[in-house]
């Protein structure tokens, strides 16, 4: 689940931070790295994935910020950031990986294989004991290899129901949607209206994690606690048909099997959906479309079969450190436990609107108006499975799962199932 | 002329008395010779054409992860999978489907379209002129014109349904061209059709431009109706030039990809898709039976021309 952000958040949707990153053009500065010595000045070599739209967001400007107060704080040590944009992220990662110029510090995915081939510091031996432990425990296991966590969550991002209140206040309902049943008559209220009353994402965009919301809203999942693929269980067929007759009463948009979160989530900041399931990267395409104002919307837990979940979706980025020269260990020790701190934390968050990734943070920011809802179910956010074969599973629920609407559901899931547990 | 023609003596005269004299390390140089000017294309050829070609076969026959590595030999299985895919019957049909429909109505249009751009009017410059610019535009942003075209809620080709009563409202089934897989299948033939046009027209104008007027007029003097003289001298001296265009569209329509692939993704599933769609498809997650399906595409292409060429006896027709 390397690609954990990036393919859930960034590259695929309609997250305008992020996307137009891609389309901007490279921000590297020159890469120091070498040099660094006992006692001497020690320069540390950061390579970031950059979040930014353009010049003016770039995330080399959020690096560099950190570094010159380090600076100031260390005198002694230098830290070079270059940041990528995510398109070429992995490429020029492995190119300088393969060329053996390897970054001291690098953010953005975790690569198991790094670890494997014992190129990584654990994370516990580049950290200091608090730090360590105010790491959001949730995504330990997708940054653990053979047992050792090597990479540290960064920065991540967790859905939540969206609904757009002036439509709700004109329908005549008072609270927000917290269950399958609540979604149902306030989908029907809004669709009464002449809008889409829920807008349901099923198209291959990101169908696994439209799926996997609504799987978890009855209790299910992809795998279960032992890591067992449990996706044709009895739990996950019942919600495909409840999923069916909702779609079937037409109160969600048209063949919704073909239907992309990107366009879907730009209707909604068009005050055309009544509800739909988002993250914070939702939040600027609101702004953007002008139509909705703050308090037009909010967003509140993802609603579940029988009451609001506790838990949803969440994906992460993360820090690894490279073993480049024993000499630098203190040293970067140093700045990561520096650039944990809760305001860049904070501020990262505030900049690309994702969600931080420290217990510290999420209380620093537990009642912002904002992030605050996104926050609650973080801690125990439930991650895409880490396994080789997600990749197949992943791309067959993205292109069949809405069969299961006008097909038997089961066999649907049985097939899928099967991919599963064949292996890759 | 008497200056080249005693120069060309005196080059054979001389070629001559070489070959006689020449070592033969020097007569295999001048017969290398062209190679060096045929060289870079066809060093091109076995490296764009060739070499790729070599890598899909074998990539079939091999075992990768979705991230490209290579596992191991997979002999048969990827086939087999494919073969195995309950989906594949339905887009092989409708492969054929937006084949023969696409290439036929692209065929009779532009029959049309060229008398009508071979006659004389005001403005024919101008109409030949547009009738390029589907052409020149790049298929991809036709198609995604198209698309938007099409949108549920605000497409100008729903807002004319809308208009003229034909659309009750927007943003229902009905008004979601493309979320309905047959509806959808129906206007991507339409957008091909419509980019294929310009080339067959223009394919088939240059033939029409071949029959000399003598015919029409000898057609005339016979007293010839019009119906008469465009089956007895139009359609057969257009036979050729028909044809050729026909291949060429054939080969095209059925590698068609970023039509399907802009408005649909050959979704929902695979309910829209051809081979050609359904190997990117797979390609996603299944490298080795992505390539198989390439192979399987590679043979069809090929027996389609044999079969074409055979049954329209390309060779009296053509050469």
């Amino acid at each position: 689940m390397r690609r954990g952000l990036v393919a859930a958040v960034a590259l695929s949707a309609g997250l305008a931070v992020v996307l137009s990153a891609c389309s901007s053009s490279k921000n590297s500065s020159s890469s120091g790295g070498s040099g660094g010595g006992a006692g001497g000045n020690t320069t540390l070599k950061l390579v970031a994935a950059d979040y930014g739209t353009g010049p003016s967001n770039t995330s080399q400007k959020y690096w560099e910020g950190i570094a010159s107060d380090f600076h100031a704080a260390n005198p002694n040590i230098t830290v070079n950031v270059q940041t990528i944009n995510w398109n070429d992220f992995d490429n020029q990662v492995k190119t300088q990986v393969q060329n053996k110029q390897y970054p001291d510090i690098l953010e953005g995915d975790f690569f198991p294989d790094y670890a494997q081939s014992g190129l990584l510091y654990p994370a516990k031996d580049v950290t200091s004991p608090s730090t360590f432990s105010n790491l959001l425990p949730v995504f330990a296991k997708l940054n653990t290899y053979n047992g050792t966590q090597y990479g540290m969550p960064f920065t991540t991002s967790a859905r939540t129901l969206f609904y757009n209140k002036k439509l709700f206040q004109q329908a005549g309902i008072s609270s927000a949607p917290q269950t399958w049943a609540d979604i149902q008559t306030d989908a029907a209220k809004i669709k009464a209206l002449g809008k889409v009353g829920f807008g349901l994402p099923l198209g291959p965009e990101e169908a696994q994690a439209e799926s996997l919301l609504w799987f978890l809203g009855d209790g299910g999942a992809y795998q279960d606690d032992s890591g067992k693929w449990v996706i044709n269980s009895s739990a996950n067929v019942d919600t495909q048909h409840f999923l069916t007759d909702f779609v079937k009463s037409g109160v969600t948009e048209p063949n919704p099997g073909t239907k992309n979160r990107t366009d879907l989530w730009k209707q909604f900041a068009q005050g055309d959906i009544g509800m739909i399931n988002g993250s914070p990267a939702l939040i600027p395409i609101i702004q953007a479309g002008g139509k909705l104002t703050d308090s037009d919307w909010a967003s509140v837990p993802i609603a579940g079969k029988s009451g609001p979940l506790d838990k949803t979706l969440g994906v992460c980025d993360n820090v690894s450190v490279f073993k480049t020269n024993s000499s630098k260990q203190a040293a970067i020790t140093k700045f990561v436990d520096f650039f944990y701190q809760d305001k860049y934390q904070t501020q990262f968050v505030k900049e690309y609107f994702l969600l931080p990734a420290t217990n510290s943070g999420i209380k620093a920011l537990s009642s912002d108006p904002t992030f605050g809802p996104f926050l609650k179910a973080l801690p125990n956010s439930v991650q895409y499975p880490n396994d080789p074969v997600w990749t197949q599973v992943k791309t067959q629920i993205q292109q069949t799962i809405a069969t299961s609407l006008t097909q038997d559901p089961k066999k649907v899931l049985d097939s899928i199932q099967q991919t599963a547990t064949k292996g890759s | 002329m008497v200056d080249t023609a005693s120069a060309s003596d005196v080059t054979r005269e001389s070629g001559r008395v070489g070959q006689r004299r020449r070592p033969f390390r020097q007569r295999l140089g001048r017969a290398a010779t062209p190679l060096l000017w045929i060289g870079p294309a066809i060093a091109l050829i076995a490296v764009v054409v060739l070499w790729p070609v070599v890598v899909m076969f074998r990539t079939s026959v091999q075992h990768f992860s979705p991230n490209g590595f290579l596992l191991g030999p997979a002999g048969s299985k990827n086939f087999k999978n494919l073969f195995d895919e309950p989906d594949l019957p339905g887009i092989l049909e409708r492969t054929a489907v937006w084949v023969v429909v696409v290439v036929c109505v692209t065929m009779v249009l532009s029959l049309g379209l060229a008398q009508l751009l071979n006659q004389v009017f005001p403005g024919r410059r101008v109409t030949r002129w547009a009738l390029i610019a589907p052409w020149a535009a790049s298929v991809l942003m036709t198609t995604l014109i198209f698309r938007w075209a099409l949108d549920p809620n605000s497409g100008v080709i729903n807002l004319f349904l809308k208009d003229i009563g034909v659309l009750k409202s927007f943003g229902s089934n009905q008004a979601d061209w493309l979320g309905r897989p047959q509806a959808a299948f129906v206007w991507m033939m339409v957008v091909a059709i419509f980019v294929s046009l310009p080339f067959t027209t223009y394919a088939l104008l240059a033939g029409l431009q071949t029959i000399p007027t003598e015919l029409y007029e000898a057609a005339r003097v016979d007293g010839a109706s019009t119906w008469r003289t465009y089956r007895s001298i139009t359609l057969p001296l257009l036979r050729p030039a028909f044809l050729v265009a026909a291949l060429i569209n054939v080969i095209n329509v059925f590698n068609s990809f970023p039509i399907i692939w802009a408005m649909t993704r050959g979704g929902p599933g695979h309910e829209t898709a051809t081979t050609t769609v359904f190997m990117f498809q797979l390609k996603e997650a299944y490298i080795g039976e992505s390539a198989a399906m390439s192979v399987i595409n590679f043979g069809l292409v090929i027996v389609v021309v044999l079969v074409f060429l055979w049954a329209t006896r390309w060779r009296e027709q053509v050469t």
